[in-house]
């Protein structure tokens, strides 16, 4: 708003500690290690408190999609719910539009999430009382605006979710994949610029998650917020991150875009997580390649290899160069060939 | 109380805490039989050391009362045109609109059964000529309920909002329940005056915690994303509580709805005993003074009807269904209406229908017929229990054992048998590792012998203190003995050890046959199936009507309070062991099968060990059932504090009411805390 190059969101030294006088504990503590936010969250530890987000700072610009992982319990939604101010961050900074809504009146946070913040939950949070419509239509109810605008309005956001057909149904009566839906409809319906999703896809099955991921991409494409995103999915992280967040026992411990992520992890932990990933889906030529010697020609047979290529491409290219192999039985006599092209055809993922 | 924890039986020089609360409490039981005849004052406080408490009380209250009162005497003015007005509209409507109404709204809520039930209910009320009495009642309980639904209402959103009174509100809501119903008339008396409005009052006061309860649980169980969802909607905290937080919570609200009406009707019937006005429950009360039995079970039956109705149509709201076509209820609203206009003028006066009067006559003739008949028989029963078991239990063997009651006279030979008896048993149990049981026992010899009404106090104090170190710690112990040394001091000692005993007596009778009842009905499901509906009945039934059938039988008296009281607080019993019983999870049930153990053994090794938090809750229900029904039971002879509590009412002397209201309400409150206390440490143990 003021500034044209803020970022959308800026976390500066965000502290989340639970327990009775966490404030002072907290203070106490940073005094005592000097700020050093490891040994204090030590301390804190020691002492019974909870340092469910450990001093964290980082930017989100304006229409980036931003990802936060971790474990259970590793202070996920603690952190999101500190951003959107559902919980008062102990101690830091949060500006979203370069607002430091940590001080914001309780007038002004209304304001705010009214016509600026969105928020999807990991288990719906619907209004068991109220159908599909009346749901979807609640944020534009509490601002005082006409049943019938209103309405009008939540039925554009339900087809945008494909729910069509389904506005005089209640919660109960939707499958969860269709609860979601609702869920994402309400938290749209406000034109917000800011949305946060805490696990939107963790309580459905895989064919109904890949399926909202494809429509919530597309969403996305239409819309263009702001977006931070929760899971503890890393190929759901990978397919829609423009940088992910990996947060472990409370403290981010690496920023980066899915390919940092996947090909150069900070510690063990952030490995552990992308042990099990496709790399060649994810990592382009560009991360792998060496500074070339001068002076190559392109040869006859060139695969054609380009930077942003990814690595399961690229193999494919190159194996293209090779003749069929034969392929023996125990016994040592042939009994087929095998084209390299299609070995490594097979092992790349369908793309989704 | 063998729920104490042995942890250590092995090591007699390493008590348990259990086993030296045991001790400790044997010792000064022991102490005291010994140095009784020397000291009298042991078992008797003397008079001389009571502090006139209950005349202390009286004065304040009166004073605070009587500066209370013209204000008192507004509100009760400003409420009599609520009643005046619901009196006149609900017994000038005519006839078939009430029935029509209440036929078309039992469709609305539950469809056909619940249509019938509202028709054949009123038709029923209608056939029995107290039609004019239940309107009465009826009008009352519809100005109550909304009176206590609006504070209850409100009692519950503040400790929603303000966390910081919620646990003074807890306690509140505890001490408003624990008072016996009889203690809140005679204040309300004094500031009202007599007529109905102390009634409604009292029933408003009585009814509005269940709904306080409900609404607060409701509200703290909506679940937290459903809350969060309001606040980034961008709701103000006013919209976030009414549009989503309340209607969320609507199933639980409409629970509490449903509490709040079944206790308003029973205290509207109850505080029929201070007169005044035409209403059912004053009926049950001359009809059952004046012996006319069968009159009393008709009026009775009329009660428990209505209980019944309103509790299943009310019950209907709190679960979420579809409602039914609403077009037939309106059809059967127009069907009233055209009946009531083309008779208009020659409908029969509600009052002249006295179809059941010959079958209440008969039941008249029939019971004098019966119990002529079988009297010897019913007062052997009666003596049975009385001089084998009651009595005894009151006063001990050495006053109880006569000629007259059991043939022989009891010496002080026989005593010293007694409790070598007793201890040589108790040794045996020690011997054989069960150090708090075979110290239990000893107890429970001495008190036999003393009977508990002449339990010495240091020995009461002393067992109290045990027992609320063992279940809660020393806090509780700290609070409890203080408690019991105002009720000493305040001279209500000899009374409230009285109402011990009786309800002493009632709980643990409860105990065994309900826990026997219970364990029948998780073995065998079919068993529950009758039992069931029994329990619910038993209920939905305002404590009152209890007492219609044991006077029937056994007159005026102590076995019959016994009784009544038993009839009421059996049912938690029943329902809590069952419950425990059968939701021991399947998988301990398949490990220990797979392991080989029968089905008794099952039952004894896993169930019950399970079901032990369950049973012990079902216990402290019990007890508080007994305690309530306690005060009723006065109305047709017990001694002790109920019976005070009654006498005063009478008198209109509140500081004896509410003095011996607030030993009733220490007695139950000390009896929780020490069974929840178990339940808590059994449930922790179990690790649920
Ligand atoms: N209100 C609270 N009071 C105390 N501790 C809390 C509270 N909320 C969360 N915690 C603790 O903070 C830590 C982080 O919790 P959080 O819910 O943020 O985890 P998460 O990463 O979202 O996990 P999940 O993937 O299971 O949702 C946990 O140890 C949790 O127990
Ligand atoms: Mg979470």
């Amino acid at each position: 708003m003021s500034d044209v190059n803020a970022p959308a969101i800026a976390c500066r030294h965000v502290w989340q500690v639970f327990g009775e006088g966490a404030d002072k504990a907290l203070t106490a503590a940073l005094d005592r290690s000097g700020q050093d936010a490891d040994a204090a969250s030590q301390h804190l530890r020691a002492t019974g408190f909870i340092p469910a987000v450990q001093n964290a700072t980082f930017d989100v610009a304006e229409g980036e999609l931003f990802v936060i992982m971790g474990l259970s319990g590793s202070g996920k939604s603690t952190l999101i719910r500190c951003i959107s101010h559902l919980l008062h961050a102990t101690a830091g900074e949060i500006r979203i539009d370069d607002e430091n809504i940590v001080e914001a009146s309780k007038q002004r946070l209304i304001e705010l999430r009214r016509k600026k913040l969105g928020m999807v939950f990991q288990h719906f949070g619907l209004f068991p009382h109220m159908t599909v419509a009346d749901n979807v239509a609640y944020p534009l109810k509490v601002q005082g605006i006409g049943r019938k605008e209103r309405l009008a309005k939540a039925s554009e956001v339900i087809d945008l979710v494909g729910l069509a057909g389904r506005e005089a149904n209640y919660p109960r009566e939707l499958s969860g994949g269709q609860r979601q839906r609702v869920g994402i409809a309400r938290s749209l319906v406000a034109d917000c610029e800011v949305w946060f999703l805490d696990e939107p896809f963790s309580a459905l099955d895989p064919l109904i998650r890949r399926q909202l991921q494809d429509e919530f991409l597309q969403i996305q494409a239409k819309l263009k917020t702001t977006i931070v995103f929760i899971t503890h999915d890393i190929n759901e992280a990978l397919k829609l991150a423009d940088r992910i967040a990996i947060m472990r026992d409370g403290k981010i411990v690496q920023i980066g875009t899915p390919a940092e992520i996947v090909l150069h992890p900070v510690d063990d932990y952030v490995r552990e997580f992308s042990k099990d990933v496709a790399k060649g889906r994810h990592a382009h030529v560009a991360s792998v390649m060496r500074g070339a010697g001068g002076g190559i020609e392109p040869g006859p047979d060139d695969p054609g290899l380009r930077t942003n290529m990814t690595l399961d491409a690229a193999l494919a290219k190159c194996m293209s160069l090779y003749e069929p192999v034969p392929v023996w039985d125990d016994a040592g006599a042939c009994v087929g060939v095998v084209d390299p092209a299609d070995l490594a055809a097979a092992l790349q993922v369908e793309d989704a | 109380m063998t729920a104490i924890p042995d942890t250590s039986p092995a090591l007699p020089n390493r008590l348990s805490p259990g086993a030296l609360a045991a001790l400790i409490t044997l010792l000064v039981g022991a102490a005291c039989i010994a140095l009784e005849p020397a000291f009298a004052w042991l078992v008797k406080w003397p008079a001389a050391w009571t502090f006139p408490a209950t005349d202390w009380v009286g004065a304040v209250l009166e004073a605070v009362l009587g500066a209370l009162k013209p204000f008192a005497r507004m509100l009760a003015s400003l409420l009599r045109y609520p009643m005046d007005g619901a009196h006149f509209v609900l017994t000038r409507t005519p006839w078939p609109l009430v029935i029509g109404v209440t036929t078309a709204l039992g469709w609305y809520l539950g469809g056909l059964r619940m249509a019938l039930l509202g028709a054949l209910g009123l038709g029923f009320v209608l056939a029995s000529g107290y039609w004019i009495e239940s309107m009465t009642t009826l009008s009352l309980v519809a100005v109550s309920v909304p009176l206590a639904l609006m504070m209850g209402g409100a009692i519950g959103i503040l400790a929603n909002e303000v966390p910081r009174v919620k646990s003074a509100v807890q306690v509140l809501l505890d001490v408003m329940q624990t008072v016996p119903t009889f203690a809140y008339l005679t204040p309300l008396l004094l500031l009202f005056g007599f007529g109905p409005v102390v009634g409604l009052i009292a029933s408003a006061i009585y009814a509005a915690p269940p709904m306080a309860r409900n609404v607060m649980l409701g509200l703290e169980r909506v679940e937290p994303e459903i809350k969060e969802a309001a606040v980034m909607a961008g709701g103000t905290r006013f919209q976030q509580l009414f549009q989503v937080e309340i209607p969320s919570a609507a199933s639980q609200i409409m629970v509490g709805v449903n509490q709040c009406l079944m206790a308003a009707l029973s205290m509207v019937i109850i505080a029929a005993v201070i007169g005044g006005f035409n209403d059912i429950g004053w009926e049950v009360l001359l009809t059952m003074r004046k012996a006319q039995f069968g009159a009393a079970l008709l009026a009775g039956l009329v009660i428990v009807v209505f209980a019944i109705v309103i509790d299943r149509m009310s019950g209907a709201l709190a679960i979420e269904r579809k409602r039914h076509d609403p077009r037939i209820a309106y059809g059967v609203l127009a069907v009233s209406v055209l009946v009531t206009l083309v008779f208009w003028g020659r409908l029969p006066d509600p009052s002249g229908f006295a179809l059941l009067d010959p079958t209440a006559d008969a039941v008249d003739a029939g019971l004098t017929a019966f119990t002529v008949a079988s009297g010897a028989w019913l007062d052997s029963v009666k003596n049975g229990a009385m001089f084998y078991v009651l009595l005894p239990l009151r006063i001990g063997l050495d006053q109880a054992v006569l000629p007259f009651t059991w043939g022989f006279m009891w010496t002080p030979t026989m005593s010293l048998w007694l409790f070598a008896a007793g201890a040589a048993a108790g040794l045996v149990l020690i011997a054989r590792g069960s150090v708090v049981g075979g110290l239990l026992l000893m107890i429970a010899v001495g008190i036999l012998e003393t009977g508990i009404a002449n339990l010495p106090w240091p020995f009461v104090l002393t067992g109290t203190a045990a027992l609320c170190w063992i279940a809660g710690g020393r806090k509780l112990a700290l609070i409890s003995v203080l408690l019991l040394l105002t009720i000493l001091l305040s001279g209500l000692w000899e009374r409230a050890l009285l109402s011990l005993y009786l309800s002493g007596a009632a709980v643990f009778a409860c105990a065994v046959l309900g826990g026997a009842i219970g364990l029948l009905c998780a073995v065998s499901p079919w068993a529950w199936r009758i039992v069931r509906p029994i329990c619910d009945m038993l209920q939905t039934i305002p404590l009152f009507v209890f007492l219609i059938p044991v006077l029937m039988f056994f007159q005026i008296g102590e076995f019959s309070a016994f009784l009544a009281i038993c009839a009421y607080a059996i049912v938690p019993m029943i329902r809590y062991t069952r419950f425990g019983l059968v939701s021991t999870p399947d998988d301990l049930i398949e490990a220990a099968t797979a392991s080989g153990a029968t089905s008794v053994q099952i039952m004894k090794d896993i169930r019950i060990p399970y079901a032990t938090p369950s049973l012990l809750l079902g216990l402290n229900q019990t007890i508080l059932y007994a305690f309530s029904m306690l005060v009723i039971a006065a109305l047709i002879g017990t001694t002790g504090l109920g019976q005070s509590i009654y006498l005063a009412l009478g008198q209109a002397d509140v500081g004896l009411g509410v003095s011996a209201g607030a030993a009733m309400a220490i007695l139950a409150m000390i009896a929780d805390r020490i069974v929840q206390g178990f339940a808590e440490e059994r449930r922790k143990a179990l690790g649920l």
